[in-house]
């Protein structure tokens, strides 16, 4: 009698399972795509929103005609590649931030840690400081970022193996060692170019967007980003503990250095264009969790979508609040700790309740 | 304006009246108030001058009509000094020091003591921790405050009073107040509404940054010479972004001597900025460099208002800048200025093209 009820009781869970996770994911959806939309539209440049609406269509149905306007370079030049770039690193900060806590089976990690993002500052604060401009910039962030990690991955590996809490010591210790070379870099800065020109590119900003550097972040940001979707499943046994993990066949070692690989490639990409933003990648995971649960499965398509729809939100406020461009990281730490804190509370109140 | 001009007496007959006073105590001594209210005493004129402030390097230099009296200067400065013209006038100044003082204005109280200055000039207005450790060392800071002419006009009649030279200070007084009359009476006239708006870039490579009304040197002259300042809304000099800029649709830019990479193409290549009203007739300009950069106050200004009333008013403003330029150089270095100098300075080459600028041309 027993058994048939839970075999009756099991399809039933799994359906209202699924009509919950649509439910979400509708949701998550519509409110990225109403930001999406409403951020073409709005600016410190105004075009009327009807106008800007027929702008974005033309764009995307002729996108190679000539634009003469200054309302269509506005929406078509500044805000659409500004909007989309802010879109993919929001995806991709939130996407490695969800699978790194994954993988460090700790809540508390994020893209940070490895020393990505401050390897990647250091080659930021240096081009500056040598004057170099544009896509040498960006690829010199970008080398620097991935140094940082390889870096991280040589300190950590010690008689052929690494485990997960040298892997973070060593991320701490190499984040340390570039976050004291940048503030050095930032002592012999020139106060009247350079030196704030730092200062602000490590707040993070998506100010200089262009299709240019779009493009050059996209490949890195998409191309991560799918194939640490790819990992979902073993992104749920790396989750499991250690033993457990290796008795169902899994090469730990080998695949947690495989999502590294992939969050530094994602990381990399995004420091490279728009500068450090924290915030993104711890509270969008966990906000995530609550909504859709811990399987890798939903957990990283659902953060994707969110960290799209939150970065695009918060980057429309850096950019249309004042006439002046407030830094993002400013915003995603106003924003981002009381919303951590609120669901942190949420979180450990109900879990202590049931 | 006329409140400015009236302190400006003011100001130099207090000058005058406490030089007379210190005169009257000793021979040689030298005792002054600094503009943070601090009394600087020197028992003889200042022989060894180190500026940590970066455009009174090349004021010090101006004012002593030589390098000899500044032993140490602001890395920062000492740029200045190689791109511009003052390392052609005097050879002698890439031999002198800059490792005194970290860009940020923190001094390295080791090199400092090395150079045995008798006057150091540090920035008021910044915190104790910048000077402490000068006077720690048994050091003499003079401390001077930034922002407008006034204070400007001041710092730099301490410094000629602090190395000796009293009576210097006041031709390059004179020159300043005689043209900013001078600008004024002629702008006067102007209606309101035939001001066109204009904005000065103050970082365009990595960032792009531009100022407020209050508190700028730069939004003060551009008004002088009949402009209004296209970004008054803004507190301080702030990060933007372009889309800003065609909100404001400036009828003038003038991009800073700061970044040695930038000029007129940054505007005219750029798909958004081309297309402002600025861009479009041509009136964008970059800040000549000469003994020191143009935009922030230097012992060149008066230039830099001339430059700028002759590109902001054309009808209005017809100095002879290159002729001005000569007299300028001869009393503050003792150099006939070349007239290839002239076009290096006024970067000829590279915005022969923009509107107006044929004036400037070598007759």
């Amino acid at each position: 009698m027993a058994a048939l009820t839970q075999d009756e009781a099991a399809p039933m869970v799994r359906r209202a399972h699924l009509a919950r996770q649509t439910l979400v994911f509708a949701g998550l959806l519509a409110l990225f795509a109403v930001a999406f939309v409403v951020s073409l539209c709005v600016g410190r440049f105004s075009v009327p929103a009807t106008r800007a609406l027929e702008l974005i269509w033309l764009g995307a149905t002729d996108p190679w005609r000539e634009l003469t306007t200054i309302e269509e370079r506005i929406v078509l030049l500044v805000r659409a590649p500004r909007v989309v770039l802010a879109a993919l690193a929001g995806a991709g900060l939130a996407l490695s931030g969800a699978a790194l806590q994954g993988v460090f089976r700790n809540p508390l990690v994020s893209p940070d840690i490895l020393g990505i993002s401050q390897g990647a500052a250091f080659g930021g604060a240096l081009g500056i400081m040598l004057g170099i401009w544009g896509f040498p910039l960006i690829s010199m962030v970008f080398i620097s970022g991935m140094a940082a990690v390889i870096l991280v991955g040589l300190i950590s590996r010690i008689n052929g193996r690494s485990e997960t809490i040298t892997v973070i010591l060593s991320g701490l210790v190499v984040s340390s060692m570039f976050s004291a070379v940048v503030s050095l870099l930032q002592f012999v800065a020139d106060p009247n170019t350079s030196l704030p020109a730092i200062v602000y590119w490590l707040m993070g900003s998506f100010a200089t967007a262009t299709w240019e550097r779009t493009l050059i972040a996209a490949p890195g940001l998409i191309i991560g980003g799918v194939l640490l979707w790819m990992l979902r499943f073993r992104l749920n046994i790396l989750s499991l503990d250690e033993a457990e993990a290796q008795s169902l066949g899994a090469r730990t070692s080998r695949e947690r250095w495989l999502v590294f690989g992939l969050i530094a490639v994602i990381v990399g990409s995004q420091v490279a264009v728009s500068g450090i933003i924290g915030w993104i990648g711890i509270v969008i995971p966990h906000a995530c969790r609550l909504l859709v649960g811990h399987d890798h499965r939903a957990l990283l398509p659902a953060s994707v979508v969110l960290g799209a729809g939150f970065m695009v939100i918060i980057d429309t406020l850096a950019r249309t609040a004042t006439a002046a461009e407030i830094p993002l990281g400013v915003i995603t730490a106003l924003v981002g700790a009381p919303i951590f804190a609120l669901l942190l509370r949420n979180h450990y109140r109900e879990r202590n309740g049931s | 304006m006329v409140s400015l001009t009236r302190f400006a007496t003011r100001g130099l007959l207090a000058a005058a009246l406490s030089g007379l006073l210190a005169h009257g105590a000793a021979a040689e001594e030298i005792i002054f108030k600094d503009q943070e209210n601090r009394e600087v005493k020197l028992a003889k004129a200042a022989e060894r001058i180190v500026s940590i402030v970066i455009p009174m390097a090349s004021t010090v230099i101006a004012l002593d009509g030589g390098t000899k009296k500044l032993v140490g200067m602001n890395p920062t400065a000492k740029s200045a000094v190689l791109e511009g013209i003052l390392s052609k006038i005097f050879p002698e100044t890439k031999d002198i020091p800059s490792d005194v003082t970290a860009p940020n204005f923190v001094p390295n109280i080791e090199a400092l003591t090395a150079t045995n200055p008798d006057l150091v000039i540090q920035w008021g207005g910044r915190g104790n921790d910048i000077v402490a450790p000068i006077t720690n060392a048994g050091l003499n800071a003079m401390l001077i405050l930034y922002g407008t002419e006034q204070l400007t006009r001041d710092y730099m009649t301490m410094t000629s009073r602090a190395i000796g030279k009293p009576e210097r200070i006041k031709e390059l007084v004179e020159w300043r107040d005689r043209v900013q009359k001078d600008i004024e009476a002629k702008a006067k006239a102007i209606p309101q509404d035939k001001k066109p708006s204009t904005l000065y870039i103050a970082r365009a490579l990595s960032e792009i940054a531009t100022t407020g009304t209050k508190g700028s040197y730069n939004a003060w002259y551009m008004e002088l010479v009949g402009g209004r300042n296209a970004s008054a809304e803004l507190n301080g000099t702030v990060t933007i972004n372009k889309e800003q800029i065609a909100q404001w649709d400036p009828e003038i830019i003038f991009l800073n001597a700061f970044e040695a990479k930038l000029d007129v193409n940054w505007v005219y290549n750029d798909p958004i900025l081309s297309l402002t009203k600025a861009a479009r007739n041509k009136r964008v300009y970059k800040m000549p460099l000469g003994g020191y950069r143009w935009d922030p106050p230097n012992q060149e200004s008066p230039l830099a208002w001339m430059w700028t009333a002759n590109l902001t008013q054309p009808d209005i403003f017809k100095y002879d800048l290159r002729a001005e330029m000569k007299t300028a150089y001869k009393t503050l270095y003792n150099y006939d200025i070349t007239d290839a100098d002239i076009d290096s300075i006024l970067w000829m080459k590279e915005q022969s093209g923009s509107a107006n600028y044929a004036q400037f041309k070598a007759k």
